[in-house]
């Protein structure tokens, strides 16, 4: 490799974990992660839907936070843990997604990929969370499929799982 | 008995396509990508109404990476689309209709380098009047948006003499309804691949409700036979009637022809809002009068519709309209007109409930505005009016005979939230704060499935045993998350005794499937059941005909069941499904096709199946605010047997989020043409924290002995019940009529008695 090129890569590039995986990515300082994660690397699961950080079918977790990828820039995941729904289901189908899948918490599923890193990034702080903070963690993911019937008995299938492991 | 995940056993299934959705490995259409490929925008009108006097490309076409830039000059077929009317222009010549119009479309290397092209197209315009208020497009010197005038489409249906019969009236009412431009917001914009095949064929990959009906119009505007052009179109991430007609695919498909390459689309979202459908703005008047003792006499309704620049839908909308109008109720007089009107507003067009959302919302205000006028029990009212089994349709036509009304009705009345209406004295004492006031409301329907009469609404699938031993059912309809995959899986296994294992579902590729008709209208469903009602004999008795001649035993003595064939009563396997798909033989496939059933009436549009719903909700208002909680909701639904308890609550559950929207806190507000809401920020959808209350749904699968049908379509009903429902609850709470959607809160707000006080002493 060229020195002109890693001067660029290091001009325009930066070092993170997407689903642990460490990736070293030239990137532009425009670039979102959610252009980098859908475009870059194919990670189709994190869904473009507002792009204005309304909907949530971008969420990822940022060092175990949920973000919205369409809001946040690529170079902001400068050493950051990035998990998508594809990290979190590297190893198999998890109990959210298993409560989802019993308690019929999607329908077009379009909005689900970000619906569950939100439900993981919430489960993973508070176990047992009432109904007023599922309200607050999910409000900013939209689902136009299901009125959110499926979505509330999915979180409540889900606490009960995670509860019994 | 209600229906949820314990009650329903067994038969609450997961979905096959479920395990793909929760790990994000589906590919949806707007996922894919090829190598090589361009990226494709258009450019649309900088004005709502405006003569196009020049269009210059020669910039764009310079840009490095630009490969086209196409305008009206490269249409090589027909420069329009339009289901049922194609008046729509693919690229405007020489005038714009509507902020969405399309001027040009470019491919590019890049999304970056399409964008700067857009902006290096110089577009001169005169901008025109812009006609942005039905009522104004119909004023004899309005401009002409079309050679035949504003009225895209007029309907009237009399019968009787009104005029006499509101002589004879003790209680007449009159009121005029409005209800909002809703958007269906699908959480996946317009989008897809489009990619020319070296056989010189082109592929589609792009979300439709009905691939055979794109594959036509693109045939018109490329100019090449339909059999050239190949439609994959699902999955889909939601559509709602808003991705039934064209949006992205003319551009898509020309930029692949011109430029032999693959080209992605994919609409942003105000790009969406800005080009895409919404529910047409209604504005309804109704008059309606009874006897003394109650009973209807006369009922007179003018409906006007804005359906913005192009046909699309929006005469059978028009048309809808004017059926659920009239409703589930038996009149002596009626005198129904309707005009649906060109203006250069948004595009309306086809939207779950097809016009009976705005319809039901007038009626059902009428029903409950007249019971208070004799007081009655605005349920006891309805009763006294509602239609027999046997009574004909709206039209007055032979509808498919059930009980469907008077058990939703008395469902309803039955049920602890309508019991407790009945307490609502006691339950006020208990109130938290005094500003919070609770009330309950309900209303009725009976809603059309099916395109209706005069429309050719064609249906069918195809069973065959695949080569490895599959039962491969294949089907021209669409999944855009409804459950169509998991609702045919279901009656699979349940009519035929397979397993899922032992099936695979074929659907979205014209390539491959046969034309089943529409994924609309709430058919579907009802569609697949009676074609496997038709495709279950015949395709059996082969399998067993094969099996029987391979290992012996007479056919009437096998069975098809999981993994293969077995004897009648016996568990022992005989022959899989493979080994029988191995044998010597014809292949052994079966294929139906036939019509949606019609009503015998030559009235266009009139309907003849129909699902029956009737709905409870208690509201929260709080009057500091105006804002309204809808706490509770009981539905009954009528729609014969439930084939997926999963899918029926969801659906239900999901009409009604779209109804709760339609009635509280949706429209897509527009000033003089131009869209003010232009994405999620300002368009507000239900999130999780409007949807704390219950929702309760009673299925009712009663159906005549005789019933040949069997489900009816139960997609769209759960959206059309609940804003008059809500506007009696919001009514009873608060002493206020509502009788424009999304409900305004300042409407509802009221000074504190606290504040009158301290005004007073003061």
């Amino acid at each position: 490799m060229s020195d002109k090129v890693s001067g660029n890569e290091l001009a325009n590039g930066l070092t993170c974990s997407i689903n642990g995986g460490v990736q070293s990515i030239p990137a532009s300082p425009s670039k979102t992660l959610l252009t980098l994660l859908r475009d870059d690397f194919a990670l189709t699961g994190t869904k473009r839907s507002c792009d204005i950080g309304r909907c949530g079918a971008c969420m990822v977790l940022i060092d175990g936070k949920p973000f919205n990828s369409c809001l946040t820039m690529a170079y902001q995941c400068c050493g950051k843990q990035i998990t998508t729904i594809e990290g979190l289901s590297a190893g198999g189908i998890g109990s959210i997604q298993q409560a989802f899948l019993e308690e019929g918490g999607f329908q077009c599923g379009y909005c689900t990929p970000g619906m569950i890193i939100s439900v993981k990034a919430l489960l993973d702080d508070n176990p047992d969370p009432s109904d007023d903070e599922i309200a607050e963690a999910l409000s900013g993911n939209l689902c136009r499929c299901t009125g959110y019937g499926g979505i509330w008995r999915a979180v409540k299938r889900a606490i009960e799982l995670i509860g019994c492991q | 008995m209600l229906l949820n995940r314990s009650g329903s056993g067994g038969r609450w299934r997961i979905r096959p396509d479920g395990p793909d959705k929760v790990t994000g490995a589906l590919a949806y259409l707007t996922d894919m990508t090829s190598e090589d490929m361009l990226y494709g925008l258009v450019l649309r009108s900088e004005h709502p109404h405006a003569v196009i006097l020049a269009i210059y490309t020669d910039k764009a076409k310079q840009l490095p990476g630009v490969h086209a830039v196409l305008t009206y000059l490269d249409v090589p077929g027909l420069n329009a689309f339009g289901i049922a009317h194609p008046d729509q222009p693919v690229f405007c010549e020489d005038r714009a209709r509507y902020i969405g119009d399309a001027i040009a479309a470019v491919a590019a290397e890049s999304p970056a380098i399409a964008q700067q092209a857009l902006q290096l197209i110089e577009v001169e315009y005169e901008p025109l009047q812009v006609i942005d208020d039905p009522e104004q497009a119909l004023l004899a010197d309005a401009p002409q948006l079309h050679p035949n005038g504003n009225a895209l489409h007029r309907t009237t249906f009399c019968k009787g003499n009104t005029e006499e019969g509101f002589k004879q009236c003790t209680y007449i009412i009159e009121e005029t309804y409005y209800t909002p431009r809703q958007m269906h917001t699908y959480m996946e914009t317009e989008g897809g691949l489009f990619v020319p095949e070296e056989n010189g064929r082109l592929t589609v990959y792009s979300p439709t409700q009905h691939g055979f009906m794109d594959r036509l119009q693109l045939s018109r505007i490329l100019a090449v036979p339909q059999s050239d052009i190949r439609i994959v179109s699902s999955p889909i991430g939601g559509s709602f009637g808003g991705k039934d007609e064209l949006n992205v695919q003319p551009y898509g498909a020309l930029l692949a022809v011109r430029t032999g390459r693959a080209v992605k689309m994919h609409n942003s979202r105000r790009e969406s809002v800005r080009a895409g459908l919404k529910r047409h703005p209604m504005k309804i008047y109704m008059k309606t009068g009874t006897d003394a003792a109650g009973k209807l006499l006369a009922h007179e309704v003018s409906l006007l519709a804005d359906t913005g620049p192009y046909s699309t839908l929006g005469a059978e909308v028009l048309n809808f309209a004017a059926e659920h109008a009239i409703g589930p109720y038996r009149y002596e007089h009626l005198d129904v007109k309707g005009v649906s009107v060109f203006t250069n507003n948004g595009m309306s067009g086809e939207f779950r409930g097809f016009g009976g959302n705005q319809s039901i919302f007038a009626l059902e205000g009428q029903m409950d505005r007249l019971a208070e006028r004799l007081g009655m029990e605005p349920w006891d009212f309805r009763r006294l009016n509602l239609r027999k089994a046997d009574d004909p349709g709206p039209f007055d036509q032979p509808i498919a005979m059930t009980e469907g009304a008077e058990r939703v009705w008395e469902a309803i009345a039955k049920c602890p939230l309508w019991q407790e209406r009945k307490a609502m004295k006691q339950l006020e004492q208990f109130a938290r704060e005094p500003w919070i006031k609770t009330g309950i409301g309900a209303a009725i329907t009976m809603h059309g499935a099916g395109l209706g009469v005069g429309i050719p609404d064609p249906a069918g699938g195809r069973l065959l045993l695949a080569d490895d031993g599959k039962i491969e059912a294949v089907f021209g309809y669409e999944e855009f998350g409804q459950g169509l995959i998991a609702s045919l899986e279901q009656m699979l296994i349940e009519q035929f005794g397979i397993a899922d294992g032992d099936i695979r579902i074929i659907i979205g590729d014209t390539d491959v499937v046969p034309d089943s008709g529409s994924t609309t209208a709430s058919r579907a469903t009802a569609m697949m059941w009676k074609s496997l009602q038709r495709l279950r004999a015949p395709f059996t008795g082969q399998m067993l005909e094969r099996a029987s001649s391979i290992i012996g035993f007479p056919a009437g003595q096998l069975r098809l069941s999981e993994g293969g064939i077995r004897k009648i009563g016996a568990d022992e396997l005989l022959l899989t499904f493979k080994e029988l798909a191995n044998a010597e033989g014809v292949p052994i496939r079966c294929e139906t096709a036939f019509n949606f059933p019609t009503s015998a009436t030559d009235r266009v549009g009139a309907h003849f199946m129909y699902t029956y719903s009737a709905v409870a909700v208690m509201v929260e208002l709080n009057t500091l605010s105006g804002r309204v909680r809808v706490l509770q909701q009981y539905h009954a639904v009528a729609a014969g047997p439930v084939v997926n308890p999963q899918g029926y609550l969801g659906q239900i559950e999901g009409g009604s989020s779209m109804a709760l929207g339609f009635t509280l806190t949706e429209e897509a507000v527009m000033e003089k043409g131009h869209y003010m809401t232009r994405n999620l920020d300002t368009y507000l959808i239900p999130t999780i924290a409007d949807q704390r209350g219950t929702v309760e749904v009673e299925p009712i699968e009663h159906l005549p002995e005789d019933d040949e049908y069997g489900p009816r379509g139960i997609g769209e009903v759960g959206s059309v019940t609940l804003a008059p429902a809500i506007a009696a609850a919001i009514r009873q709470a608060s002493g206020k009529w509502v009788n424009r959607l999304p409900v305004d809160p300042g409407s509802l707000q009221e000074t504190p008695f606290f504040l009158n006080r301290a005004v007073s002493e003061g």
